[in-house]
């Protein structure tokens, strides 16, 4: 899917519990250390950071850019640049997270906008030979 | 996570792919491109690339060509896409671990309360 010149990553998932506890889970550290990265610093607010430390290294740096509690959660997204290389720069990608809730249970939507452009052709001239380690960095999360 | 991102974190494995980039190159002129490297040691990462889908080889007599496979290496949304839905499975484990005790003890009392209604 794309938005304008850049790629939307959309996703979707029923969660068996309460909007309440969800939220908990993206704005709790402690919490959110359970399903990413090895330690995280978190300040729900909006300007607050959002950074969460992979355990081999790579750091996503973010920022919360608006939070309606238990229904809707926007950040910033990047990697940190490692050798002055960055997968993503920090500030360039937007996640979009809504929360609505479904009986006792949760539908949870995802948005990842900004993603650059898909073709691996626009790698290989953007020198992907650099860009590739960084993805692979990551990956080992 | 990927074979092909595995492959690709190697120096000397991308070495081979910029070499390979944009037209055949037989093994042999491979390995004379890494003089301080065994003939050995050269094959096995090109294996370890054919093996990640990233090179195409055929055979060519009995030289062995070798170029880069345009599709092999996936882009940046497909990567982040797949983050995305290993994350949140677990996220789904963990919100639904914090309250599944309470929601067991309720469904007990429904179920509680539905029998006692019955005659």
């Amino acid at each position: 899917m794309t938005d304008g010149d850049t790629e939307v990553v959309e996703q979707t998932l029923r969660i068996e519990a309460a909007p309440e506890t969800v939220w908990r889970f993206w704005t709790d550290p402690e919490r959110l250390a359970r399903w990413w990265g090895a330690r995280s610093e978190l300040l729900p607010r909006p300007g607050g950071a959002f950074v969460v430390e992979m355990s081999d290294g790579p750091v996503m740096r973010g920022e919360f850019v608006e939070l309606v509690p238990y229904e809707r959660l926007v950040f910033t997204f990047g990697w940190e640049p490692v050798d002055g290389e960055s997968l993503l720069e920090p500030g360039s990608t937007r996640v979009e997270v809504t929360l609505t809730p479904d009986g006792a249970d949760t539908i949870l939507t995802l948005r990842h906008r900004g993603l650059p452009p898909g073709e691996t052709t626009e790698l290989h001239r953007s020198g992907w030979a650099q860009f590739l380690p960084r993805l692979a960095d990551a990956a080992h999360t | 996570m990927d074979e092909a991102l595995r492959a690709v974190a190697d120096p000397t494995r991308r070495a081979i792919l910029r070499l390979v980039r944009d037209h055949e190159v037989a093994a042999g002129e491979i390995a004379s491109s890494f003089p301080t490297m065994s003939r050995p040691a050269v094959s096995q990462h090109l294996r370890v690339l054919n093996e990640a889908g990233l090179v195409d080889v055929r055979a060519d007599g009995n030289r062995r060509l070798y170029r880069l496979r345009p599709d092999g290496l996936r882009d940046a949304a497909s990567f982040v896409e797949e983050l995305w839905s290993d994350r949140l499975a677990q996220l789904k484990t963990a919100a639904e671990q914090e309250e599944w005790p309470a929601r067991t003890r309720a469904e007990h009392r429904a179920r509680r309360a539905a029998d006692q209604e019955e005659p």
